[in-house]
């Protein structure tokens, strides 16, 4: 999942995924969550079990607070799901862009509020009730599968690494 | 439902295959779905949109269905309405046809609704898109939502980063002025979030006007004090316990565009000093890393708000900055760490005399991070040691960098050798010390070692004659050279440095000149041709020195004659033949090299600001007093070649010009001789070079006008050389073939070099085609050209007569130019012609200029006038065929 708010063609984004893949799997925990490419360009990226959040930063940007962006980011979506977990991503991607949308938008943070976030968000679903309808139990299985752990219990528990998720911001 | 079986099959598939052969079917099936898209139920058209935009996100090319998320843009049902514009953000990008089909159906959600949720799906998606299409039609729009009294907190917000994404873009759709107002209402608003995106946006407006909002400065200090130092903040935008540290960044960096704000003697100072004081001394670690995260993040902010008030900010903040970045460098966690070094790199370029000494307390500190295994930490220290690099610690400094360099790994080499070779040069206490360091560099990282370090090693020697500098370095390249795996690099150094300061040790037992020859010889075939060329001139050098050597050097000069390598082929030849012409010739050629111009900013501090660009072009050879001979080839060989190639004896003198300016040069009428004879070669003790002496300046003159109308002739002639022109053009290109022949069958030159500026006949109307027009086109055209016409007069001394006028018709048809016979006269002649440039207009094809011409003869006189589109057309045409007259 990846968002760019530059154009770029596809084949140019899908270099660019490529690239930051190959900078950040090989970094271990103990290592620093900013990278600064050869050509200048700045990440911060954070891992939540098997899940990648990576974002690019434009020259002058605060990292620690990217990282914090990262975690508000993934607290919505946490919280909007309901203890969050990959295949809640993966099967509603719609709804993770919805989230992602309402928290950044043209790569710059809307809301420092999580409350607000939510607020937005299921005003949106109340609209929307037919989807939230066919959508739920669906949701309510893949949360069995994952025994209803939030990725940061699971990250704890060692749980399984499948697919990463690039979320990538204004280069 | 269908969406999450076809996302499940996917994910099951086995192979890269299967799934590109599920995604092909699926994508068949839904262009099919999507021909007779009326059948499709509300529910379905969402399904399939979903399905493009996943398959779209997996990887693969989605060249359809745009028409149907325009649709559902268009929807009157908020649920189609929500997943067109969430495809749209995602689907569509900048430059798409559909998209102007969609853009009145945003301006309607954007306008006419009453709807906050339509509306904000709209700004949400304009931000995403941010084509120049959406951001032109809509721009008024947005602004007038963002400052609507109506507008929901939740709307304002949004358009405020919408209008951000917009002024990036477009950055003079708002009028700065009035502006400033709507924002500092927007600042007295309530709810942080919109305060938090009219920071950005402000931020957004400040950075290309800031003085337009310089009035917002109070605004700005009075909501930080209250996060601050209040607290004042609703609960919701409490992150871990920390007033929005989203909106207090902002406010900091917003403040930045004010560098003067500590000086400027405001009210509001003692406060902002009061704030940063106090986000100085109340950070602290905390359990949780979010909260410690989000504090930092304010920390870094305001210390870097701290750099850019520079060195008229408060100088105890700057203290107690660098003592905090102390601690913070010495930590484990990586991130603060990380930043630690950076924002300290930064705060190290103040004037803060405590400051400088404080930061050399932490050499030892930060050589640890430069062994850290997270790459990112060590180019950060990297970084700061060359910051805190001054002529005291340098030398350790650069003895720490020198054994990192042995253990780093690739991604860091090239830039750690260009740091510690600028340092090493600019604080060396001893020249010695600056050339073993660069000597180390080579033995131990010789491939990351561009040439302009080792170029430099060599200015410095050889400007440095006194004490025994050269002595010395002459003894350590010998050395160096003596080991057969010496890297490619010292070969070349030491081929040099033998060859220009050998002699200076070759008195010395087992350093003779043979041993010398050998010493180098035995890496002949394993350096490369530039460094081979260099070695062949060390060995002309040395035969010239030690007789002893020539009949062992000669053989290698002959074999080398026919070299394949064009350098080497050209330099065994030349030093082949010099060793014929006697003593004195050989003697004063291959003497010693004189001093270089130094430049007072080393070339490699220059690379190294223009970090990414490629260090080798920047060569500190390539300058202008080489343009002699091989026209400014850099490395120092080539400069030597360039020497002796100036005084080549009997060889064709270097016919030079710059590239021919075909329009500009005409404003100057005056040819040859204008141009200054090159500076005498350097290190030769000759006088200036013999040229063309004034009395051939008429005869050039005419030579020349001949040219302009004829394609082959003779240039110049003078009792030596004869120069004759040959051209040939087509459209707007052109060949000039120039043959240069002696007159004489024997001369002898002595040591002067002969240098013979001549311009080439290659002139405007050389790249003209001739047209024949009828009286109603030419008059037609020459009253509209009027405005661009150039006109002179020219006294021949010669009275008018039918005959006179016959010749410049003739004239004329020599210069490519047709004729409007029903103009002409038996005193008036026309020309008319199109100039067939290779410049390019906007639809890339070639631009013609056409040209008219008038001549009318008064006399002895002729009036000549041009016309064309082109001033500067108009004034090179005009000057041809002024040049031209005058011979006839």
């Amino acid at each position: 999942m990846s968002a760019f708010y530059a154009n770029y063609t596809p084949s140019q984004r899908a270099r660019i995924v490529r690239s930051i893949q190959m900078m950040v799997l090989p970094r271990t925990a103990n290592m620093s969550n900013m990278i600064t490419t050869e050509t200048g360009e700045k990440m911060v990226y954070r891992r939540y079990a098997s899940l990648y959040f990576i974002v690019g930063l434009p020259d002058g940007a605060n990292e620690l607070l990217a990282l914090e962006e990262i975690h508000l980011f993934v607290e919505v979506l946490d919280q909007y799901f309901g203890n969050v977990c990959e295949l809640d991503i993966i099967f509603n991607f719609h709804r993770a862009y919805a989230v992602l949308f309402e928290v950044i938008m043209g790569g710059h943070i809307v809301e420092g509020s999580k409350k607000e976030a939510i607020e937005q968000i299921t005003k949106q679903d109340v609209l929307i009730e037919e989807v939230n309808a066919a959508n739920s139990g669906q949701r309510r299985d893949h949360s069995n599968e994952e025994n209803g752990l939030s990725y940061t219990m699971q990250m704890q528990l060692g749980r399984r690494p499948t697919k990463q998720i690039n979320h990538t911001l204004s280069f | 439902r269908g969406l999450q079986n076809f996302i499940s099959d996917l994910r099951n598939a086995k192979s890269k295959t299967d799934e590109s052969n599920r995604v092909a079917k699926e994508l068949a099936n839904i262009r099919a779905k999507f021909t007779n898209s009326q059948s499709l139920s509300s529910y379905q058209k969402k399904k399939y949109v979903w399905k493009l935009v996943y398959i779209f996100m997996l990887g693969y090319d989605v060249n359809f269905g745009h028409a149907e998320v325009v649709s559902l843009v268009g929807s009157a049902k908020y649920s189609e309405k929500q997943v067109g514009y969430v495809a749209m953000s995602l689907l569509l990008k900048a430059g798409d046809s559909m998209m102007n089909l969609v853009i009145n159906s945003i301006r309607n959600d954007l306008v006419g609704s009453y709807d906050d949720a339509a509306t904000s799906l709209a700004l949400v998606s304009i931000a995403n898109v941010s084509g120049i299409e959406l951001m032109n039609a809509l721009h008024v729009e947005v602004q007038r939502v963002l400052v609507s009294p109506n507008a929901t907190p939740a709307v304002r917000k949004k358009a405020a980063l919408c209008l951000l994404r917009l002024i990036r873009q477009l950055p003079d759709s708002i009028a700065s002025k009035e502006f400033a107002e709507h924002i500092a209402t927007l600042l007295q608003d309530r709810h942080l979030g919109v305060l938090t995106s009219t920071m950005s946006l402000l931020i957004g407006m400040a950075s290309k006007h800031e003085m337009e909002y310089q009035t917002m400065i109070p605004y700005a200090i009075h909501i930080l004090s209250s996060l601050v130092l209040k607290r004042a903040c609703g609960a919701d935008y409490l992150y871990y316990r920390t007033p929005s540290p989203w909106l207090q960044i902002k406010l900091l960096r917003f403040l930045q565009y004010y560098p003067d704000l500590m000086s400027s003697g405001q009210t509001y100072v003692p406060t902002l000093k009061q704030i940063l004081a106090r986000i100085l001394n109340d950070t602290d670690v905390s359990d949780s890393i979010n909260k410690s995260n989000a504090d930092h993040a304010i920390l870094f902010e305001a210390i870097s708000t701290i750099v850019v008030f520079g060195d008229n900010g408060d100088v105890e903040l700057q203290n107690a900055a660098m003592r905090l970045l102390g601690k913070f460098i010495s930590v484990r966690e990586p991130n603060i760490r990380y930043l630690g070094l950076m924002t300290m790199s930064r705060l190290a370029t103040l004037h803060n005399a405590s400051n400088k000494e404080q930061i050399k307390t932490y050499q030892s500190t930060v050589v640890v991070s430069l062994k850290d295994a997270d790459i990112s930490v060590r180019r950060r220290a990297l970084d700061l040691l060359f910051v805190m690099c001054d002529s005291t610690n340098a030398e350790s400094i650069v003895d720490e960098l020198i054994t990192y360099l042995v253990a780093a790994d690739a991604g860091i080499r090239e830039q750690m050798v260009l740091k510690i070779a600028v340092l090493a040069e600019k604080y060396a206490l001893s020249k010695k010390w600056y050339v073993d360091t660069i000597l180390k560099l080579i033995s131990i990282s010789g491939d990351q070692v561009s040439d302009s370090i080792w170029h430099r090693v060599i200015v410095i020697v050889t400007n440095n004659p006194e004490g025994d500098l050269q002595q010395y370095v002459a003894q350590t390249m010998f050395d160096v050279c003596s080991s057969k795996t010496a890297h490619p690099k010292a070969v070349a150094v030491g081929s040099y440095v033998l060859g220009e300061f050998g002699f200076l040790i070759a008195e010395e037992a087992g350093k003779s000149g043979d041993v010398q020859f050998k010493v180098l010889h035995q890496h002949w075939a394993v350096v490369d041709s530039a460094t081979q060329g260099i070695m062949l001139t060390a060995f002309a050098k040395m035969s010239n020195l030690y007789a002893e050597l020539q009949p062992v050097i000669g053989p290698i000069f002959m074999k080398l004659k026919t070299s394949v390598d064009i350098e080497l082929q050209q330099r065994s030849n030349e030093y082949r033949i010099l060793a014929t012409l006697g003593p004195d010739v050989m003697e004063d050629i291959l003497r010693e090299m004189p001093a270089f111009d130094t430049e007072k900013v080393s070339t490699l501090e220059i690379a190294l600001e223009q970090e990414h660009t490629e260090t080798h072009d920047k060569n500190i050879f390539s300058k202008k007093k080489f343009e002699n001979g091989d026209g400014g080839s850099a490395a120092p060989p080539a400069r030597m070649v360039g020497n002796h190639a100036a005084n080549r004896p009997p060889g064709p003198p270097p016919t030079e010009e710059p590239e021919p300016d075909l329009l500009g040069g005409f404003d100057e009428p005056e040819i040859a001789a204008v141009v200054p004879p090159p500076a005498p070669a350097p290190g030769s003790s000759h006088k200036a070079a013999v040229g063309i002496s004034e009395d051939q300046i008429p005869a050039m003159r005419t030579s020349f006008a001949k040219l302009c109308g004829s394609p082959q002739g003779v240039l110049f002639q003078d009792p030596h050389v004869q120069v004759g022109v040959k051209s040939e053009y087509r459209g707007s290109q052109g060949r000039v073939q120039l043959f240069v022949g002696n007159v004489r069958v024997s001369f002898s030159t002595g040591l002067a070099s002969h240098s013979y500026p001549l311009r080439l006949p290659v002139v405007a109307t050389k790249f003209a085609e001739p047209l024949v027009v009828n009286k109603e086109a030419f008059m037609g055209r020459w009253t509209q050209l009027a405005g661009k016409e150039a006109q002179e007069i020219v006294a021949t001394g010669i009275p008018g007569s039918p005959a006179r006028m016959q010749s410049v018709v003739a004239l004329l048809a020599s210069l490519n130019l047709g004729r409007c016979p029903e103009v002409d006269n038996a005193a008036s002649a026309s020309g008319c012609g199109t100039y067939k440039t290779g410049a390019k207009d906007g639809q890339g094809k070639n631009i013609s200029v056409g040209m008219l011409v008038r001549i009318e003869a008064n006399g002895d006189k002729f009036r000549v006038t041009a016309r064309t589109m082109h001033q500067t057309v108009s004034t090179g045409v005009k000057n041809v065929i002024v040049a031209a007259l005058k011979t006839i």
